[in-house]
């Protein structure tokens, strides 16, 4: 079969929510110009919004919180070690891009007088606007996608980047990928490429067993994570876990954030509130996590006080929107909000900027550390960026990629495909090689099989002991990507896609590893150093892939604050729990 | 009786090096889709999934579940034209 070949000026890998607006953004102001959206599955329904959302949880609106209030709350509730100036950029750009979303006709929650209706779920300040109608957000995107004119090029899945080397520089060169309907082999060159893969989401395997049981869309296997790495950009602060409390078995969100501003709450077995706040954070997750595993767990949400008419309305929004299909998970099992509490759990790990902290290094231009790539959203590191982040962060990337393709030594047409033909033969053998063992391993059961062992082996709490265990199981299972088998298109994306999970198991694992010390609660919770050490590790941990193939790391210092934080501040989320009444 | 030979060196050696053989289960899957609803020649639910579970039925010209890899987004459900499928919760879950 041919390989289907593209060319462009700015290629974005993952058409969900920060890979529109960076297209959108990238086409508009390239009115002749190629820009190119990768997506591997269609953009109508991709990623994390394919049925909308039912909220923004991070809108920083003009008289409800100012970027200054924001920047020193995402500073707190990741424990300090944060890029500053990457979360101003985004409070100060997010307004703009809201009032934007607004005007395309997204939904926004307003009060009768026409503002913004923003909630209260932080520990601290007021961000969350309801967006009780939010199910259309990803058909208006597509509709603007559409009349910007960007070439958008569903079903292929980027698997590997094409980069440039000569004297001593590296810079990227493209995409290389499969399409996975055809199977066909994809090479698509550009001068700058934009990831917006979304987050490592099939990291851990859910509680149910069923792999595509997740929290995140599933289509998010911790592409991008590992596209930056085997290109060399640096990623940060891994250990930092996604740990999500969600519907127990149904794995997805209850979701507090809409509950709570109507009065729902979390409790455990005796109905006693034991956190403060409810907004996810790691120090919020290990007080979830301690009482789950105390006397006083199961944990559940609680609704059943609330009116007949806030009910309805609860499940008007969550029963339409986001992830729907909680309202008929409840009624099978003939529960109601009214009724019955909400089981809860802690999800599996997986790793996700968006929620916590990790993902691929950028700075506040969306550039990482290889030059032509910019990285938004979920899978950049930009700490609890969220949707709007997402969304925002894609516009910023898209603005300095602009730039640097108009800069004088990336405008020329760049080397030639063919004298990139030994990079591009070896992988198109490596993602195209389990179509030939017809009797080779299922992909869906070595899958499983890795994410047991990220359960069985990374889960926190972390001991390095379980983590080295770990890593030696991972290097066996290495071998046996090299037996995978595919009898279709199909299956070679997921056969693909078990080299992702891989990656980002080894990197979750070593980073670690690294941090010796306990930090972000429950995300880097190390019983065998379970003291926060301020003194050693207020920095960021970053790998990369070395020349020799080797994972590397370094630590980056925490650059000077540009909204400064006191100390007793600096703790302020590790204050979260309740004490139980003492007659009980 | 003769000892049973320990057979494990020369077996266990072979284990490593042997291809791989397979066998063909039944699934349970979580999109059922309405054949008489379902109208031959349309793909809209097929491009819907973001996973690409769902496929077109050469034999029948309808709509199928091919794998088993459902997110229960409800994506294919809400934008089938003719109301065919129905989306379950996974068995695992449910
Ligand atoms: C269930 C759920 C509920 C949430 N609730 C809220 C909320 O209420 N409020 C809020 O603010 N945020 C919420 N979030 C977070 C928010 O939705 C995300 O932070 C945001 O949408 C991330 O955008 P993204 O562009 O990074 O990733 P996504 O929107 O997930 O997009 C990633 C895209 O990349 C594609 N892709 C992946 N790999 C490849 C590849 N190799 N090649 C080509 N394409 C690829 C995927 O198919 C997908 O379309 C929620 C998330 C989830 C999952
Ligand atoms: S969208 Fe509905 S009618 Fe169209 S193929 Fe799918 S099930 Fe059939
Ligand atoms: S519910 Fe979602 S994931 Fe499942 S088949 Fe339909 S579109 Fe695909």
């Amino acid at each position: 079969m041919d390989d289907t070949i593209i060319s462009a000026d700015i290629v974005v890998v993952g058409g969900g929510s920060a890979g529109c607006t960076a297209a959108i953004r990238a086409q508009e102001a390239l009115p002749k110009g190629r820009v190119v959206l990768l997506e591997k599955a269609n953009i109508k329904r991709s990623g994390a919004i394919a049925i909308g959302m039912d909220g923004l949880n991070n809108a920083i609106i003009p008289g409800h919180a100012t970027p200054e209030q924001y920047v020193r709350e995402i500073t707190m509730a990741n424990d300090g070690i944060v890029n500053q100036r990457a979360i101003w950029e985004y409070a100060v750009n997010s307004w703009p891009m809201l009032q934007q979303l607004d005007a395309w006709g997204v939904k926004f929650q307003k009060t009768a007088s026409g503002d913004f209706d923003v909630k209260q779920v932080h520990h601290n300040g007021r961000y969350v606007l309801p967006m009780p109608e939010g199910y259309d957000l990803k058909k208006i995107l597509t509709r603007q996608i559409r009349r910007a004119g960007v070439q958008v090029v569903n079903r292929i899945m980027g698997t590997r980047l094409l980069v440039e080397e000569s004297g001593g520089q590296r810079r990227i060169a493209g995409v290389l990928g499969l399409d996975v309907r055809s199977g066909a082999f994809a090479i698509i060159r550009a001068k700058a490429v934009i990831l917006a893969c979304g987050a490592s989401g099939r990291l851990g395997l859910p509680a149910s067993g069923y792999l595509f049981g997740t929290y995140e869309n599933p289509a998010n296997a911790g592409d991008g994570y590992s596209l930056a790495y085997h290109a060399g950009a640096e990623l940060t602060g891994i250990e930092c876990f996604q740990i999500n409390p969600l519907i127990k078995d149904y794995n997805g969100p209850a979701c507090a954030y809409v509950t709570g501003p109507l009065g729902g709450h979390t409790v455990n077995a005796l109905g006693h509130r034991f956190i403060k706040s409810d907004y996810w954070s790691g120090q919020m997750m290990l007080e979830f996590y301690k009482e789950l595993h105390s006397q006083r767990g199961p944990v559940y949400l609680k609704l059943d006080h609330l009116a007949g008419e806030t009910i309805t309305e609860i499940e008007r929004v969550l029963h339409r929107t986001e992830r729907p299909s909680r309202g008929r998970f409840h009624a099978g099992r003939g529960h109601s909000y009214a009724n019955d509490l909400v089981e809860m759990h802690i999800s599996e790990i997986g790793l996700c900027s968006g929620h916590s902290g990790s993902g691929v290094w950028i700075n506040e231009r969306a550039e990482t550390t290889l030059a032509g790539l910019y990285a938004a959203g979920d899978m950049a590191s930009v700490p609890h960026n969220y949707l709007l982040g997402a969304l925002t962060y894609g516009k910023i990337a898209a603005g300095h990629a602009l730039d640097y393709i108009a800069s004088k030594d990336v405008a020329g047409a760049g080397a030639e495909t063919a004298s990139f033909s030994e990079a591009i033969d070896a992988e198109r053998a490596r993602v195209l090689a389990p179509l030939a063992r017809t009797d080779g391993i299922p992909p869906h059961q070595l899958e499983y099989k890795i994410r047991r062992l990220v359960n069985d082996y990374l889960q926190p709490p972390k001991t390095a002991t379980r983590y080295e265990r770990g890593l030696l199981h991972f290097a066996r299972t290495a071998e046996e990507l090299g037996q995978l088998g595919a009898s279709n298109p199909h299956e070679l994306m997921r056969a693909a896609e078990c080299g992702f999970i891989l990656d980002c198991a080894v990197m979750a694992a070593k980073s670690s590893l690294y941090r010796t010390e306990s930090r972000w609660g429950l995300y880097h919770y190390r019983l065998d150093y379970p003291e926060r050490d301020d003194a050693r590790w207020f920095v960021h941990v970053n790998l990369h892939r070395g020349k020799d193939g080797t994972m590397q790391f370094l630590e980056r210092p925490v650059a000077p604050y540009v909204v400064p934080v006191s100390d007793s501040e600096l703790h302020s989320y590790s204050q979260l729990r309740i004490a139980e009444p003492a007659n009980t | 009786m003769p000892d049973l030979p320990n057979r494990e060196p020369a077996k266990a050696a072979q284990a490593k090096i042997v291809g791989n053989a397979q066998a063909v289960r039944r699934f349970d899957v979580p999109v059922v889709v309405d054949a008489a609803k379902c109208v031959s020649g349309c793909h809209i639910c097929v491009e819907s999934c973001p996973v690409d579970c769902l496929a077109i039925d050469l034999a029948t010209s309808k709509a199928t579940m091919k794998h088993d890899d459902c997110w229960y987004c409800l994506a294919c459900e809400i934008d089938c034209p003719n109301d065919a499928i129905t989306v379950k919760i996974p068995v695992l879950l449910r």
